[in-house]
């Protein structure tokens, strides 16, 4: 076994100063391959990364896009295959392995402690001892980053009171502290307002300029096109093509993620004028105390009738899911009552909360009806009957790369999504309470959500729905709530939207 | 070229594999004490085959050897119930010691006369009861309040056993054989002994085989098993799906405790023969726990490890017979469970060579299309 480690004169903590006036960085994967069970998740795939370009990475829900990052930042380890830094391979056997060598990675969940500051966060995990002039440089260190790139954080400020988009910048300006050359960003504009994913966008612009590679990695086609020097396409774990984006068009890009079969894209059907019936939910004078004793609800009441879809727009983080967590009686409110006819419920969090991550797919698809024909019968479970409903449910909704028996936790993220989807509309309900149902979910999944959620309401069912993403907020509600910090701020019907009123409502510019 | 180990999941591991890898290990093991046994001046050869005659050679040794297992078996069966639950009961021992004491008690109060059958049946009986009761002094408020359970049953261990040695030397309780000077407890009538199925070994075995088997079905068939199992991956998860948390939690922790119980009335029953606390406070309990952790929770694999300790025991004994140094027997006893449960890595992962250098195709296209197939 030789394993080489480091490039020669970068070992150990690389300094950033000295790096950005380097060479710009090339890294080369060559002919890499990665098997979970014996299936392929990336299949030979080759690609070239440049320092100065932003490199887009595009691909369905289970394409191999996090796998390929993974590898890349020494989280997996290839099967087969050669990974080129400058010139040289490396053998990459953990995410200390690439970041000593200035590869780091942004997780779409991020991986920051609660309790500690901003500056303890960046300094773990460094190997540096804790002491009072360590803070200091660091803290100076952040600070300077932070207003070189237009990242603003407060270095001592605790990291649970920051906002998704500050948690954001704090892992960035970590990676960056340590010297990141190569910055991989996982879905980093899923969870953004759109004036942050702006500011994200023009911080990867300043590193890009310095020499750095950026890898982006999004479903949002209008992103990769309009931030993306370079595209890659990934399909069924194979290099499904790589171009200047500058020559690519929408079209292009989706036959090559989805090949020639195009149908579920570009399906959007208009929306139909409906009148609301009865209403199904009811919250009135709702206050929830968050994790830390703040009230993250404060004082919310709103109605949600059958056949319409009310939205909630905000910024992630100011009591959305406290309240639709209450909503489904996941947690006791303060005050304030919910009321509630048979609800199905999509929560934000999948994995844990949403599904049993160590159990196989069949188990996860009978979470709500496990006690009842036909999936039980004297309290006796019917595997058949259940595996049944599995292949049907998997089958409806295309949720991929399910194997019999698999803990549900190796599929990819996007098809987790499907299967809660899956199982909760299956379920008799007259509301759905979904929160940012189609995060993560490629552009033809996505919009197959967004059709099964205009169906419920066209089916005589109520919809709470729950997303950051604005566009699809307004594309899809009858009636818009827009949250700020627990509260609701300003309410909007279709049709008599202000965009801008909304915009500055969301991060509380308004007042 | 540079090659590499490369480590990959076992998507199922084959039959094969399952049987031949412990087998290899007990070699391995068998290899390395050896050459232990040959630095401390001992004959490799003439141990093992005292220690193979002891545990596994003839109808005596195996009935021995099983009967060891029995209360093995079901404090094995308790540590894994309540840990797939992820209900840390760590107090099987005190468990089996309230079984044990409720079992001999009932013995002696019912009438001498009473059918064997209902009188080791009220034992049984009133042994689960027993433990499950004191586990549920840790269950409520594991169940309502969020207490950890890990401290609460530790400390009832200690309490169980001052109260069953209270009843024995620190008192002249109705346990108490009141005809002998040396503190000893009551014999137990002959019809609450545990009918025999061949030599030693009794009937208490094939009923803790028995339960393994039911546990099995339960965890795995019922919507209480479907429960357990959802709340033992994710709390979170099982909230959500509508399932009663704290309920199911006091039902496991009650159902572990009561097969702790159990295995202290068979040892009286069947061993005993009344409440002996030297012989039933030998850790009964805490080797439950590793046996379940060995048995990855199945119960249906802590039958086989309890045996296989079972049998590493009662080797142990016979070595020191033969004037093996206690320390070298314990080393041994140690070196074959870690040997053969390492293995168990061999046996879900596969480790293979790669080379680094150039690549190979390891999937084919006919693989990826698999994987959309898997839909
Ligand atoms: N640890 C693992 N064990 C088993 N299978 C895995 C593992 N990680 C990923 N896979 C499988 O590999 C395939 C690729 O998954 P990956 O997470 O890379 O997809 P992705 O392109 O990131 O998709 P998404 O857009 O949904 O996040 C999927 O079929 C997934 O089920
Ligand atoms: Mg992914």
């Amino acid at each position: 076994m030789a394993v080489r480690q480091g490039v020669d004169g970068v070992g150990g903590e690389a300094d950033p100063v000295a790096l950005a006036g380097g060479p710009p960085v090339s890294l080369r994967v060559d002919r890499i391959s990665k098997s979970f069970y014996g299936v392929a998740a990336v299949d030979d795939v080759s690609v070239e990364l440049h320092g100065g370009e932003i490199h887009g990475l595009l691909g369905e829900n289970g394409a191999g896009k996090s796998t390929l990052c993974s590898m890349l930042v020494g989280l997996y380890r290839p099967d087969s295959g050669r990974i080129v830094l400058d010139g040289d391979e490396v053998h990459l056997r953990s995410p200390d392995d690439a970041a000593a060598l200035g590869i780091g990675m942004v997780y779409q969940h991020f991986r920051l402690v609660e309790s500690f500051t901003v500056a303890e966060n960046i300094m773990l995990g460094r190997g540096t001892a804790g002491g009072r002039r360590a803070r200091r440089a660091v803290e100076e260190q952040v600070d300077a980053l932070a207003s070189e790139y237009g990242l603003a954080v407060h270095p001592g400020a605790p990291v649970w009171q920051l906002s998704v988009g500050e948690r954001q910048r704090v892992e960035i300006l970590k990676q960056l502290s340590r010297g990141a050359r190569v910055l991989i960003l996982d879905e980093p504009t899923a969870v953004l307002a759109p004036h942050e994913a702006d500011r994200l966008f023009d911080a990867v612009r300043l590193m890009v300029d310095k020499g750095h590679a950026v890898v982006l990695v999004s479903h949002k086609m209008q992103e990769i096109l309009g931030h993306t020097d370079r595209v890659t396409v990934l399909r069924a774990g194979r290099h499904a093509g790589t171009g200047a984006t500058a020559s690519l068009t929408p079209a292009a890009l989706n036959t090559m993620m989805f090949g020639n079969d195009l149908a579920g894209t570009d399906t959007t059907e208009g929306h139909t004028a409906q009148v609301p019936g009865e209403p199904v939910l009811t919250v009135s004078g709702l206050t929830v105390t968050g994790d830390h004793g703040r009230p993250a609800v404060d004082d919310v009441s709103l109605t949600v009738r059958r056949r319409e879809i009310v939205g909630i727009a905000g910024v992630a983080g100011n009591g959305q899911r406290e309240l639709h967590e209450t909503i489904a009686g996941l947690r006791s409110p303060a005050t304030g009552t919910v009321t509630t006819a048979a609800l199905a419920y999509v929560p934000e969090d999948r994995l844990g909360t949403g599904l049993a991550p160590g159990l196989p797919i069949e188990h996860n698809l009978a979470l709500r009806s496990f006690r009842r024909e036909p999936h039980a019968r004297r309290g006796v479970l019917r595997h058949r009957a259940m595996r049944e409903t599995a292949t049907a449910l998997v089958d409806a909704f295309d949720v991929r790369g399910a194997r019999d028996g698999m803990p549900v936790s190796f599929m990819s993220g996007g098809n987790l999504q499907k299967a809660i989807l899956a199982r909760e509309l299956s379920e008799a309900h007259d509301v759905l309470v979904a929160a940012a149902p189609t995060r993560g979910l490629d552009i033809a999944a996505a919009e197959a959500v967004r059709r099964h959620l205009r169906s419920e309401r066209d089916e005589g069912r109520g919809v709470l729905l729950f997303s950051e993403d604005l566009g699809e907020v307004l594309e899809l509600s009858d009636r818009i709530l827009v949250m700020f910090q627990g509260r609701l701020v300003g309410e909007f019907d279709r049709g008599s939207v202000d965009l801008d009123q909304v915009g500055l409502l969301m991060t509380g510019a308004a007042e | 070229m540079t090659s590499r180990l490369v480590v990959t999941p076992r998507a199922k591991p084959s039959m094969t594999v399952r049987a031949g890898v412990p087998f290899v290990a007990l070699l391995v093991a068998l290899g390395l004490g050896a050459v232990i046994l040959g630095l401390t001046g001992a004959a490799p050869l003439t141990v093992y085959r005292t220690m193979f005659d002891a545990s596994l050679n003839g109808a005596r040794a195996i009935e021995r050897t099983l009967t060891y297992a029995t209360p093995l078996i079901l404090t094995g069966l308790a540590a894994a119930v309540a840990f797939r639950m992820k209900a840390y009961n760590i107090g099987a021992e005190g468990q089996l010691f309230l079984g044990a004491i409720a079992a001999s008690g009932l013995a002696l109060q019912l009438p001498a006369g009473t059918p064997a059958v209902l009188m080791v049946g009220a034992m049984l009986l009133g042994g689960a009861l027993a433990g499950a009761l004191w586990a549920g002094f840790a269950a409520v408020p594991r169940a309502f309040l969020g207490t950890d359970e890990i401290i609460t049953t530790l400390m009832l261990n200690f309490v169980a056993l001052a109260l069953m040695n209270y009843l024995i030397f620190g008192s002249f309780s109705f346990w108490r054989d009141p005809t002998r000077p040396v503190p000893q407890g009551n014999t137990i009538p002959d019809s609450a002994a545990m009918p025999v199925i061949s030599g030693r070994l009794h009937v208490g075995f094939a009923i803790a085989v028995a339960l393994a088997v039911l546990l099995w079905w339960v965890l795995r068939n019922t919507t209480f098993g479907f429960r357990v199992r959802t709340i033992g991956d994710s709390p979170r998860a099982a909230r959500y799906a509508g399932i009663g948390v704290p309920f199911a939690t006091l039902a496991v922790l009650a159902i572990s405790g009561a097969l702790a119980g159990v295995a202290g009335a068979i040892e009286v029953s069947g061993v005993t023969n009344r409440l002996d606390p030297k012989s039933l406070a030998i850790e009964l309990g805490y080797t439950g726990i590793v046996i379940a952790a060995v048995a990855r929770l199945n119960p249906l694999g802590v039958v086989p490890v309890a045996i296989f300790l079972a049998a590493i025991a009662t080797a142990g004994g016979s070595m020191q017979s033969i004037g093996v140094r206690v320390e070298v027997v314990v080393m041994m006893q140690g070196l074959i469970f870690l040997s053969v449960t390492a293995g168990e890595f061999f046996v879900t992962n596969r480790i293979g060579l790669r080379p680094a250098g150039p690549p190979e195709p390891a999937v084919t296209a006919a693989a990826a299309d698999a994987l959309e197939g898997a839909s």
